[in-house]
């Protein structure tokens, strides 16, 4: 039953994406330049693609002790582990806290909850140990300019700030979603802790269906604004800016994360080698259909506009499914 | 799933049946285990140390009788002669030679044991032969018959008259049995221990030794082991009271009379020490013993197969010891199936690939139930720790060295109250359960972390529901002398797994987690 409606949607299973994807177009060799944050933007950096600025580094215990001089001389960044996964371990810091006094002591990390010093080095020596690392080997802590909510997406977000995910097969966008943060996800934009993701059409840059958990959903839980049927601003950069990054990587499966940023437009978060399948149920459309298409409409040296616009065709050509509401 | 992968996996499976087939049709080797009752393999195993002089070792060999028969007996002299030695109905296995090394010398044989009862007569039996009354109706410095108080003690118990011999026997033996305490840290000299009222076990068959003889029956020690399942054998000493043409055993500490008990093993006929050795610097001796899952003749398909390459390579000749670690490897790979199943194809997240397959394993060394409460504790540990642990803000490798230490101490207290974990050997009741729960904890931690408590509780239990339906496996008796007979299964589990690691259909869970696209297929509605 369910089996059948799956086959027939051309729904991706992990098994499949295991065997087909990742571990066929992904050389393992490879698998740094995305699992290591550092090197990630060592490489976008040096393609000229835009990503956050790097503002500090701590590879070992000793080091927290300079980073704790640096720390003191920010308002805003973010500290986060070079070797995360899916989104733990990340630390947002928006503001100094605003007392009685000119310059608080403390900080307000999104959410609400403020931290002191000894807070974040405790938090960057547990990153350190390989607490959120992959495998738990250890890691690098590192610390990076803070991204803007862009305004056209103020209202259709929490506590946080919303990405953009692409699924870039060989080089071609074939499926996307924007990932909307709740106070349910605490800010972060994981679909598993319960942020919105909302499937958007490639043509048109436009949200068709959004999904909550296993639901669908129309308004945002927090804000009451609807989900469904926005215009995602700068949709052909994002869409470049995915394809670019994913140049750099040579990987041929990759899932890229780009944030609309108020100042910069379209920047790197990062770029994941294994991306989640949830994306199918945002869009309510299978990745085989047009993953089967890219294989047969492929062609050598193709440049990044004609690439983002193959990806569009084909996604035209398999358009999501059932989608009444 | 692609064509070489269906194909692989295929003629791996195919192979493995198919030599599982010839061997079991063709060959007629046992599938099922017979079980036959009281069927054990014994062996000991000597470690003898010289550096050059002549010496020798001397091991007390099993004969057969009415409650014991003997086969399929075999040696490894090491370098050394081995002969056997016949003398009054008992045997002696010796090793000697000149001692240059460490010598590994074993004896191994089969034995079934019955039970059986020597019948006692009714009136005063036939006489005691005079060449028997010399040897074992005497009194020695062990057994003091004259001694007042034994003496005194006789006349007290008010024996009946020699016409009612099995009456008399029974009474003496009531006594060491009923009124003098077994103690094992007690002395085993007759006279103390009558006087206290306590004894070892060789006190209390000496003492009855001793009033036996007094009481006008030739008496003597015999010694032996008790065969026990899963365990070491333990040696023994019980007596052997002579009515009536036949030597009555009986044990005035494991409790039996005229019928030795069916798990016991004569080896020796007197107290003397079951191993001995002369001119040689160490030595040290283990018994092993394997209760047997198949009847003597079946086992000698196994043991001697007509074809020579299967000769060589039955696992039925290996060393008691080390056939008793493979019968427990060879299921590994069954687990490993389930967990790969539990994990590719129904899609449950666990804690590593193979941590509830160890699991499994770690419970096997105590009872499930004891176990689940044992893992049960130590994630309870993990999020008291943790939460305790917080403020201190410690790192992360000393904070779980710190619950580890926690761990330590809980096990080292439940050995103190004695119960439980410690009852077996140490290694497999707690060292071994020990590893495997500090990688449990570790993982949980981590998880308990990164993903918060519902998460971490989420994979603890798939864990634990995974090693719990893996542990019948690695406790089946059934399927561990399947796989120990016909280890070539292992290739056609390979070949399972093949398939599963190509199976490129959906996981149970991508079918309830893309459950919204149902119906989808049904087009125009």
């Amino acid at each position: 039953m369910i089996w059948r409606d799956l086959r027939t949607a051309g729904v991706l299973g992990i098994n499949a994406r295991n065997s087909s994807y990742t571990l066929k177009w992904n050389n393992r060799s490879l698998y740094p330049r995305v699992d290591d944050k550092l090197l990630t933007k060592e490489l976008c950096v040096a393609a000229g693609i835009p990503i956050p600025r790097l503002l500090a580094v701590a590879r070992i215990h000793f080091e927290l002790r300079e980073l704790r001089g640096i720390l003191e001389t920010l308002d805003s960044f973010v500290l986060k582990p070079a070797h995360g996964a899916m989104g733990n371990g990340i630390v947002v810091i928006q503001a100094r806290e605003t007392g009685p006094g000119e310059r608080g002591d403390r900080w307000v990390r999104s959410g609400g909850r403020t931290l002191g010093v000894e807070d974040l080095l405790y938090h960057a020596a547990g990153i350190i140990s390989g607490l959120y690392a992959i495998a738990g080997q250890p890691d690098v802590a590192m610390v990076e300019e803070r991204l803007e909510l862009h305004h056209a997406l103020r209202k259709v977000s929490f506590e946080g700030v919303p990405d953009c995910r692409v699924i870039v097969f060989r080089g071609i966008p074939v499926m996307s979603m924007i990932r909307l943060p709740t106070h349910r996800s605490g800010g972060r934009a994981n679909l598993h802790q319960g942020a919105i993701g909302a499937g958007v059409d490639l043509a048109s840059g436009r949200t068709t269906h959004a999904v909550l958990k296993s639901g669908s959903v129309r308004r945002h839980p927090d804000t009451d604004e609807k989900v469904v049927g926005f215009l995602i601003p700068q949709f052909d950069e994002v869409l470049e800016t995915a394809v670019r990054a994913t140049d750099t990587t040579e990987l041929g499966y990759v899932g890229a994360d780009i944030v609309l940023d108020e100042r910069y437009g379209p920047v790197v978060l990062e770029l994941n080698a294994r991306p989640g399948l949830a994306i199918q149920a945002a869009n309510r459309a299978g990745l085989q259909p047009r993953l089967d298409a890219v294989m047969e409409a492929w062609r050598p040296g193709l440049d990044v506009t004609e690439r983002v616009a193959l990806g569009r065709a084909i996604t035209l050509a398999h358009p999501p499914r059932g989608l009444q509401s | 799933m692609t064509r070489p992968a269906a194909v692989t996996g295929g003629v791996l499976l195919g192979l493995g049946l198919a030599v599982f087939l010839w061997k079991a049709v063709g060959l007629g080797m046992p599938v099922l285990p017979t079980d036959p009752l009281g069927l054990w393999q014994v062996e000991v195993e000597i470690n003898a140390r010289g550096s050059g002089g002549r010496g020798s070792v001397r091991a007390a060999l099993p004969s057969s009788d009415l409650s014991q028969t003997i086969f399929a007996e075999r040696s490894v002299s090491d370098g050394l002669v081995f002969s056997i030695r016949s003398e009054r109905g008992q045997r002696t296995g010796i090793w000697s030679g000149a001692l240059k090394r460490t010598h590994q010398l074993l004896y191994a044989f089969r034995v079934q044991l019955s039970q059986s009862t020597v019948p006692l007569p009714r009136g005063a039996g036939r006489t005691v032969p005079p060449k028997l009354r010399a040897e074992y109706g005497g009194a020695t410095a062990e057994f003091p018959t004259t001694a007042t108080e034994i003496v005194e003690r006789l006349n007290w118990l008010g024996l009946s008259p020699p016409e009612q011999a099995a009456a008399r026997l029974a009474a003496v033996y009531s006594f060491v049995t009923d009124e003098v305490a077994t103690e094992p840290n007690a002395g085993d000299d007759v006279l103390l221990t009558l006087a206290q009222r306590e004894g070892s076990a060789l006190g209390k068959a000496r003492l009855l030794v001793t009033m036996l003889r007094a009481a006008g029956f030739p008496a003597r020690l015999v010694s032996g082991l008790q065969l026990r399942e899963g365990l070491a054998p333990q040696p023994k000493v019980w007596v052997e009271a002579w009515l009536d043409g036949a030597w009555v055993p009986m044990s005035p500490t494991d409790a039996f009379f005229a019928t030795r008990r069916p798990d016991f093993l004569l080896l020796r006929q007197g107290g003397d020490a079951l191993i001995e050795a002369t001119g040689v610097e160490a030595e040290l001796h283990r018994f092993h013993a394997l209760r047997e899952r198949l009847r003597p003749e079946e086992l000698a398909t196994l043991m001697i197969p007509t074809n020579p390459l299967l000769a060589e390579l039955s696992l039925y000749r290996l060393p008691v010891p080390t056939q008793g670690a493979l019968r427990v490897l060879l299921v590994l790979p069954l687990g490993v199936l389930v967990t790969a199943l539990y994990r590719n194809v129904i899609g449950i997240q666990t804690f590593g690939t193979f941590l509830p397959v160890l699991l499994a394993l770690a419970l096997r060394g105590t009872t499930l139930m004891r176990g689940l409460a044992m893992i049960a504790f130590v994630l309870a540990l993990g999020v008291v720790g943790r939460l305790a642990l917080e403020r201190l803000r410690l790192l992360l490798v000393p904070r779980l060295s710190i619950l580890l230490c926690v761990v330590v101490l809980t096990v080292t207290g439940l050995a103190l109250t004695g119960r439980g974990l410690v009852e077996r050997d140490l290694y497999a009741g707690v060292l071994f359960p020990m590893v495997i729960l500090t990688g449990l904890i570790e993982r949980f931690s981590i998880s308990l972390a990164e993903e918060g408590l519902r998460e971490a509780l989420m994979k603890s239990l798939n864990s634990i529901l995974i090693a719990v339906t893996v542990y019948p496996l690695f406790t089946s008796e059934l399927l561990q002398h399947v796989m120990f007979t016909y280890p070539e299964l292992v290739i056609s589990v390979m070949g399972a797994l093949v398939w599963i690691g190509g199976y490129t259909g959906y996981r149970i869970s991508d079918l309830r987690r893309f459950r919204t696209f149902a119906g989808a297929s049904g087009g125009a509605r």
